[in-house]
């Protein structure tokens, strides 16, 4: 093909699926652009999950007659003249970009009208995204902006749209963003016709308490230092309250929401020594960072930014987090005191690590380390050479080795050591050390568990469960959707075991839990339940989606990590899974536990050579 | 400059009660030290792990001059535990720790004193009362067992202590059974009610005599401090609000019959080794005259154990986590135990006959 230059519509198109990923990046620019026009106050209304129709109204300084064409042409904004201004962008926009490229892929019709105008006047684009000639129109003040078929002119990019369902949950999460990141402006958020978020303009607090529910807002200790002309606040949940599912991890630059790997890391190791990693840490932070020292035309999404002092931001959010945390820790006033109290975990008396002489090991033993030698040469060549090299990239072969490798030695050493053999130690809270006949195994705690009581769990499905009364029911604050759930799965939640009631307006009464999962974190718990729940249709929820909601159940009843087991409670667990179908797979698919035939540890200490 | 000369055992034995609050993973260096101190010709032991301190008089010495140092604490008890019996020398110098005896010699590394995280006695005591060692200990053993442990309810992960006009009661519960123990209290009118963290609980329970030598409690609103034998004990408190104990505690359960206590406990304990091992399900079966203990396990397998007792009501069938009875059952030193049940969807409540002082509270499990 010869060099051609593009058409313009092309172009344009091309720049718009930069910005215009999908509905929700629609949804986020038009309500940045009503924040940079002074709003304080913006409902959106969406439809068909933002993909049919987007109408966004603010009550903003509006846009000028003569300039209401420009908004909608490339490279066209108010908001920056120089580069100069664009070092020191303090505005949401700055590229003069947006408008024009969803012009390029939907319908926009554009109403506005500024505190001085007589009258409000429209534009919308022509196919081919040229914008129409003005016409007078009726608006009180500020501005409107309609979308409507986005993508109605490149089918390609439509083809990549999820459900309705999925581009909605994206666009109401770009929305709650915003509000987040502006207590003060005051949102309404309706799809297809029916209200889904109302948010007074009020304080940071009212705003947490709305958007991220009354745990996070009373339970979220505070966050505030400054170094430099750097200033940092917000809030972080105490790791405690953290759970294994997406929780709240909300991070602003300069009032601009950002995912960034700096300041994701700085947080990582500021929750290091309190948060397990299959735990999500929770937090809703600003910072406020002069803007000639932050580059934020990096990525077209605007999600990432640049630092012109990436140490220092790391310190400040490391240390004020850390600090944060640590109040926990030590006694305050007005704190609960639960981390020390965590700590107190008796642990196991300590046991030395020393395996068996080989000398002591029974006969059985040695000729099983005799097989394991040889089902590791039988793999395809290599493979057992990987397995050892790099464990992770070759577990599911490594595991296949081992499964095999476990039958026969079931075989060999009958009524010697059992298959897992017995435990010897708990390596950093997370593994336990066992010793069988082969050699050393390693299993998961955590996964292990987590399958077994999904096995148990499963087994128990027909009939019911065996169900533990509390003598103090638990207690949790919910959101009116939590609420609303357990209302409409009263049932499903009985036949799974559990015995709820609402014991106030916002609060739900735990009385009875599956016995099964009696040590459970069940607040925990019961809030994953509900999650998922909340994505399923009342009738027959435990016909189709019995697995998700067992599995759900067994990853928050399993053992916490980092909780001490003695070795009987090992032993105990290592007994369990010979027994357990499919024990050697957590419900993730990932292997609840490996195996070192000696054969193989030899190799290590290039001994036997 | 010598510290002390004396006896190897009057050294080892204050540091053993002092030592084992000393957490070996502690980050702070200094916390897995032992701060030895001599003032007032007297040189005291004391070791933190910042909730909880316990400092011990070891020996009264002649010297007086004043040194304070640290050093240690698994490596100086290592140490005096495996010299022989006999007369053992301390001497500070430069940093260093010497110990000397017969003809061994360490020197140990030190930490200056002035940096250990010393917990002071608080000012503000709310309440002062004294008892018996040995009634405090066995208080302390009728319910320390029902205390959570890692719980997210941080305040039950230790155990209520309520002084009432008259009266001193201990509860401890996990969330699914309550134990409550009492005893008269004359001559105190002030009221109190604190949180003892699990951890201060049980080196309570291991250190307290089992005599009637006086333990001294001084409580306050952030700390306690238990003063015993040579022993200053303090301990942070839990600040958080424990559940209404006796909103738990059922009264009017009709049904009440007592049996041996042992009788219960042996044969529990056979029909625990056929639960099911997550859940540990027992259930008991009553019917006029006896009580039928039946477990079941996930192959099938089964236990049924029958005991005659005084039940002369409508049969009934609940059950219990067998671990929750036999916990109670081997913490408790009586004879019989007194059991009131309702039926099978209410707690249970366990009690001496004819006492009031000691209540266990358990909720059925549906099994
Ligand atoms: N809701 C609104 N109220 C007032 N003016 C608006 C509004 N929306 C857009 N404008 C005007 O239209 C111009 C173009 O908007 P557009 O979104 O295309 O670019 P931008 O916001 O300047 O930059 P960016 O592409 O970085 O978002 C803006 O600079 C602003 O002057």
């Amino acid at each position: 093909m010869p060099i051609r230059v593009l058409p313009e519509l092309l172009i344009s198109q091309i720049a718009a699926g930069e910005v215009v990923e999908r509905p929700a990046s629609v949804v986020k620019e038009l309500l940045e652009n009503s924040l940079d026009a002074d709003a304080t106050q913006v409902s959106i209304q969406l439809e068909e999950g933002g993909v049919r129709r987007i109408r966004i109204a603010d009550d903003g300084c509006g846009i000028e007659r003569d300039e209401l064409r420009l908004a909608l042409t490339r490279h066209a904004t108010s908001k920056i003249a120089s580069l100069d201004d664009l070092e020191r962008v303090a505005s949401m926009g700055f590229r003069g970009e947006a408008l024009a490229a969803v012009a390029a892929v939907a319908r926009v019709r554009l109403t506005s009208r500024t505190r001085s105008a007589r009258q409000a006047y429209a534009v919308h684009t022509e196919q081919g995204g040229d914008p129409s000639e003005v016409v007078p129109a009726a608006l009180a003040q500020g501005t409107v902006v309609e979308v409507a078929d986005l993508y109605f002119n490149t089918p390609a990019r439509r083809k990549f749209l999820k459900s309705t369902a999925t581009e909605y949950g994206h666009c109401e999460e770009a929305v709650r963003r915003i509000a987040l990141a502006r207590a003060d402006v005051a949102l309404d958020l309706s799809h297809d016709g029916r209200q889904r978020l109302r948010l007074a303009a009020g304080h940071e607090t009212q705003r947490l308490h709305a958007l991220l529910g009354a745990d996070f807002a009373e339970h979220a200790l505070p966050v505030s230092a400054q170094a430099g002309p750097f200033r940092l606040e917000g809030r972080v949940l105490p790791a405690p309250m953290a759970t294994a599912r997406q929780a709240a991890q909300y991070v602003f630059v300069n009032g601009r929401f950002v995912r960034d790997r700096l300041i994701a890391h700085a947080l990582r190791q500021a929750y290091a020594d309190v948060l397990h990693a299959s735990r999500q840490p929770g937090y809703v932070l600003y910072l406020d960072v002069p803007p000639e020292l932050v580059d934020v035309n990096v990525h077209p999404a605007k999600t990432e930014v640049r630092f012109r002092q990436p140490q220092d931001i790391h310190r400040l959010l490391q240390q004020a987090v850390e600090r944060a945390l640590a109040r926990t820790l030590v006694a305050s006033p007005d704190r609960p005191q639960s981390a020390p109290f965590a700590r107190y975990a008796e642990s196991p008396p300590s046991q030395a690590v020393q395996l068996g002489l080989g000398v002591s090991q029974p006969r059985a033993a040695y000729f099983a380390s005799q097989t394991i030698a040889k089902a590791w040469r039988d793999m395809p060549s290599g493979e057992g050479e990987r397995a050892h090299a790099a464990p992770a990239a070759s577990i599911p072969d490594a595991e296949q080795a081992l499964t095999r490798v476990s039958a026969e030695l079931r075989r060999d050493a009958e009524g010697d050591l059992p298959p897992l053999g017995y435990a010897l130690a708990q390596l950093h809270g997370i593994y336990i050390l066992a010793q069988n006949a082969a050699g050393l195994i390693v299993v998961d705690m955590h996964a292990a568990h987590e399958r077994i009581l999904y096995e148990k769990l499963k087994q128990g499905q027909s009939g019911q469960f065996a169900s533990q009364r509390l003598l103090l029911p638990v207690v949790l604050t919910a959101g009116p959707g939590e609420m609303a759930t357990l209302e409409t799965h009263a049932v499903a939640l009985a036949e799974l075991g559990f015995v709820l009631g609402r014991a106030g307006p916002e609060q739900i009464a735990v009385r009875e839990v599956p016995a099964l999962l009696a040590a459970a974190d069940v607040p925990a718990l019961l809030r994953a339940l509900l999650a998922d729940l909340a994505e399923f249709p009342a009738s027959r929820v435990l016909e189709a989606h019995r697995d998700e909601l067992l599995a759900t159940m067994a990853c928050h009843g399993a053992v916490r990590a980092h909780r001490s087991l003695s070795l009987p409670e090992m032993n105990a667990l290592l007994r369990e899974m010979e027994r357990v179908e499919r024990a050697g797979q957590c419900n993730h698919g990932r292997p609840t536990w490996v195996g070192w035939p000696l054969a193989e540890l030899d190799r290590l200490f290039l001994r036997g050579r | 400059m010598l510290l002390l000369k004396t006896e190897r055992d009057r050294l080892l034995r204050p540091l053993q009660a002092v030592s084992g609050i000393v957490d070996k993973r502690h980050t702070l260096p200094i916390l897995s030290n032992v701060l030895l101190e001599r003032t007032d010709g007297r040189l005291t032991l004391l070791a933190t792990d910042i909730e909880l301190q316990i400092q011990t008089i070891a020996e009264q010495t002649d010297a007086s001059e004043p040194v304070a140092l640290t050093v240690s604490a698994r490596k100086f008890q290592d140490i005096l535990r495996a010299l022989p019996e006999g007369e053992v020398a301390l001497q500070a110098e430069d940093k260093r720790l010497l110990i000397r005896s017969g003809k061994s010699r360490f020197t140990l590394q030190t930490l200056p004193a002035a940096d250990y995280p010393r917990m002071s006695a608080s000012t503000e005591v709310a309440v002062t009362v004294s008892l018996a060692q040995r009634h405090l200990r066995r208080l302390i053993g009728l319910v320390q067992y029902a205390m959570a442990l890692q719980d997210i309810r941080y305040y039950l992960n230790g155990m209520l202590m309520v002084v009432r006009a008259g009266e001193f009661r201990l509860v401890a519960t996990d969330g699914h059974r309550l134990a409550y123990a009492s005893m008269p209290l004359p001559g105190v009118s002030e009221e109190i009610d604190i949180i003892l963290p699990r951890k201060a609980v049980l080196e309570l329970a291991r250190l307290l005599a089992d005599n009637d030598d006086p333990v001294q409690l001084r409580l306050g609103a952030t700390q306690a401090q238990f003063n015993f034998g040579s022993i200053e004990f303090i301990t942070k408190l839990i600040d958080g609000k424990f559940p209404d104990y006796d909103r738990v505690i059922p009264v009017g359960h009709d049904r009440v019959f007592a049996l041996a206590r042992t009788t219960l406990q042996a044969a529990l304990l056979r029909a625990a080794i056929l639960t099911n091992e997550r859940f540990r399900g027992v259930r008991m079966v009553l019917s006029a005259g006896t009580l039928k203990l039946v477990s079941n396990n996930a192959e099938q397998e089964e236990a049924e154990e029958l005991i005659d007792v005084d039940y002369h009501w409508e049969p009934m069938d609940i059950g219990f986590n067998v671990n929750y009875l036999i916990d109670m059952l081997s913490n408790v030193a009586v004879e019989m135990v007194e059991i009131s049940l309702k039926d099978s969807g209410s707690s249970a409540l366990f009690s001496f006959p004819g006492q009031d002082d000691f209540k266990y509270v358990v909720m059925p499990m549906r099994i």
